[in-house]
């Protein structure tokens, strides 16, 4: 009896949390529409026929996620209030190309004409939606649609990729790091995917610049942890190269760079640099971030859509050129490097003065391809 | 060095905690792979609590005491699952445990949405202290006084606590003849499924502090990950032979290899050997399995772990 009455009280909690589940996610799509209400006075005037021109699909996690999807909404939102366009965003309930295709429906159905997917994890929605939605537009970030397997990527007319250009955004950061009197680095990249190797060949090979022109020795640790997850082993390397003289170390790896934060913090005094997004907010270690500006890249693929110079077919590379990275100096806490080192370096790198050298394929010892002057760069296996 | 020994401890208390939380489930009879599990719902609602009582100006020891608490209440809470279906349903208790190990990410990075809409849960790290007279002394001071967590001597606490309870008490004495013959503890009077209860619980308490000591140092954010290190103890439990002594040992020995393996780039001495990472990595994994060949003869794992205790089977 004791045994039914508990199978039964567990039955019905299971109900309730199935219960929970499902309101829940109305819950978040109400939100969702609701902070589009607050957001301007865009959305209001025209919500009476309930249409909205532009759309973003959210990727993981929510619009301020302090990443991808609010750096993109950042973007939209200022293009859209500058020019009084309708705007709205889209979360799918979960992270699966089904649900994502679903939400970039519900956009489309919502009356968008353009609809700005951030992350890479909407390439193959996108890849399906090009074929689905004919007459709408796409902007995908950091990414390239192909299908689930790899095996054909293409991009239509109305779909515009954008990739960033890593290496720039490592170089100005291992630029202002020895500019700022810094001559022991470090480098931690996640797993060496293409975008990890770039950050680090772009960051050595800023240091190395900057070390020639101050007439330094730079030392740098450079490792590949791996994985892209917050691990004792990632933070006890940081704690051992922190404790061996390292000043800052480029965490450059999602999680990673947590690990790094925490070796940081508790080694005194120590910085970190981070990735992709300003992390400025996760810990006063952080003195600056090698970012990708997502917002302007939005805000530039826009714009060109309504003067009708929409750049699709083709993947569009965000460079220097196009203030596609770059480091965020406003929340940076530099000692000697200043906005003036900062523009003149920019405007190099922009202006193509600076050309950095890639990986070859196969390799990811930047000792092996890169020739540096004032530079030693220890490869950590 | 001293630094390579501070590092060690980050690696080797979890593993010790949540080994011997293990351990006393393994005792009673029940096998718990749930302890990744566990550690993560622990590490969850702890750090939630860090996250959100540190905005009440909450911080130091006194936060990190009352989330220990939280983290093995959690524990004991998420072990119930594992007990009630292992203990009254006589369930596969594998698969119980494999259950248990996937809810608990999932869960955590569910609840973590709802509640702020990122899945990281981020807490401000204010539990590192110097002891005080301790840390001065040479040597040994920086190795375990300095930059000290309190959770390393509750760490060494639990385990002198674990050998004296398991060995030295009346309960300690039920619990081990549960896991050895449960039908002649019952014989003599021993209610065998309430001892059982007790291990899980014990576990669940000792697994969640552990999933809580390994996010701390680590990281500056909980992302419902530990990194497999449940499943790490219970190889430790298994090289440490469910012997409580054994246990510190294997912990420690796991500890120095992968403090070793991650910082041997900073030790000149080690990095001159021109010896690959991936050899430390791979040690204590390959001695695990060289002890697992020479003692599978005479294992001392309890006699009757994993197997439903059934009155009627007697």
């Amino acid at each position: 009896m004791k045994k039914r009455i508990m199978a039964a009280a567990m039955s019905a909690a299971m109900a309730v949390s199935l219960a929970a589940c499902g309101s829940s996610d109305t819950g978040a799509t109400t939100a969702a529409a609701g902070a589009t209400q607050e957001t301007g006075a865009a959305v209001s005037s025209d919500s009476s026929d309930g249409k909205y021109e532009l759309a973003l699909v959210t990727d993981l996690g929510t619009i301020d996620d302090k990443s991808f999807n609010q750096g993109a909404w950042e973007g939209l939102k200022r293009y859209a209030d500058e020019n009084g366009k309708t705007y709205k965003y889209y979360q799918p309930q979960e992270q699966s190309t089904d649900s994502y295709l679903e939400t970039i429906g519900l956009a489309v159905e919502g009356g968008a004409k353009l609809v700005v997917c951030p992350g890479y994890l909407f390439e193959e929605p996108v890849y399906l939606a090009q074929e689905q939605y004919p007459d709408t537009y796409f902007i995908l970030l950091d990414g390239e649609p192909h299908n689930a397997d790899y095996s054909e990527y293409k991009t239509g007319e109305h779909v515009m990729p954008i990739l960033y250009q890593e290496d720039q955004a490592g170089f100005l950061a291992g630029y202002a790091a020895v500019k700022d009197g810094m001559t022991k680095l470090g480098f931690m990249g996640g797993m060496a995917v293409p975008a990890v190797i770039k950050f680090g060949y772009g960051f050595v090979q800023g240091a190395d610049a900057a070390a020639q022109e101050l007439g330094v020795q730079v030392d740098v640790m450079y490792n590949y942890t791996g994985q892209f997850a917050a691990t004792p082993e990632a933070q006890t390397m940081a704690a051992g190269w922190y404790a061996n003289g390292t000043e800052v170390i480029f965490g450059c790896g999602g999680a990673v760079g947590n690990s790094v934060m925490a070796a940081a913090e508790a080694s005194g005094g120590k910085k970190v640099i981070g990735v992709d997004v300003d992390q400025s907010s996760e810990s006063d270690t952080v003195i600056t971030s090698a970012m990708k500006m997502l917002a302007n890249s939005v805000y530039d693929g826009i714009s060109n859509y309504y003067a009708g110079t929409f750049p699709g077919g083709k993947t569009t590379t965000f460079t220097a050129a196009n203030d596609g990275v770059g480091l965020p100096m406003e929340t940076s806490k530099f000692e000697k490097f200043t906005q003036e080192e900062y523009d003149a370096e920019y405007k190099k790198l922009a202006d193509g003065e600076i050309t950095l050298t890639s990986f070859s394929e196969g390799n990811t010892d930047p000792t092996k391809d890169l020739t540096l002057q004032n530079t030693t760069v220890t490869f950590v296996e | 060095m001293i630094g390579v020994v501070q590092q060690m401890m980050y690696f080797s208390i979890p593993l010790l905690v949540v080994a011997l939380g293990a351990m006393f489930s393994e005792r009673s009879g029940i096998i718990n792979i749930a302890m990744e599990g566990i550690m993560i719902m622990g590490a969850f609602t702890s750090v939630l609590f860090l996250n959100i009582s540190s905005r009440f100006g909450l911080a130091g020891q006194l936060q990190l005491i009352l989330a220990i608490l939280i983290a093995s209440a959690t524990g004991i809470l998420f072990s119930l699952l594992h007990a009630y279906a292992s203990i009254n349903m006589k369930a596969d208790q594998t698969i119980s445990g494999t259950a248990l190990n996937m809810f608990a990410p999932a869960f955590a990075i569910f609840v973590a949405r709802v509640i702020q809409g990122v899945q990281q849960i981020q807490f401000v790290n204010t539990f590192r202290m110097n002891v005080p007279l301790l840390s001065k002394i040479p040597v040994i001071g920086p190795m375990f006084f300095e930059n000290a967590y309190i959770t390393t001597y509750l760490g060494f606490l639990i385990l002198i606590i674990s050998a004296f309870v398991l060995f030295r008490t009346r309960f300690g004495l039920r619990l081990r003849a549960c896991g050895e013959n449960p039908h002649a503890a019952d014989a003599a009077g021993i209610n065998v499924q309430r001892m059982q209860y007790a291990g899980v619980m014990i576990s669940g308490a000792l697994g969640g502090l552990g999933g809580l000591i390994f996010v701390v140092p680590t990281s500056v954010n909980f992302n419902a990950d530990v990194a497999g290190y449940g499943f790490l103890a219970i190889a430790v439990l298994i090289f440490g032979q469910w012997d409580p002594l054994k246990i510190l040992g294997a912990s420690l020995f796991f500890g120095i290899m992968k403090a070793v393996s991650a910082s041997y780039s900073s030790i000149a001495f080690l990095a001159g050997l021109g010896i690959s990472s991936y050899f430390y990595k791979m040690v204590p994994y390959i001695v695990t399995l060289i002890v697992l060949i020479f003692t599978s003869r005479n294992s001392r794992a309890p006699k009757a772990e994993g197997i439903p205790f059934d009155k009627g089977q007697r």
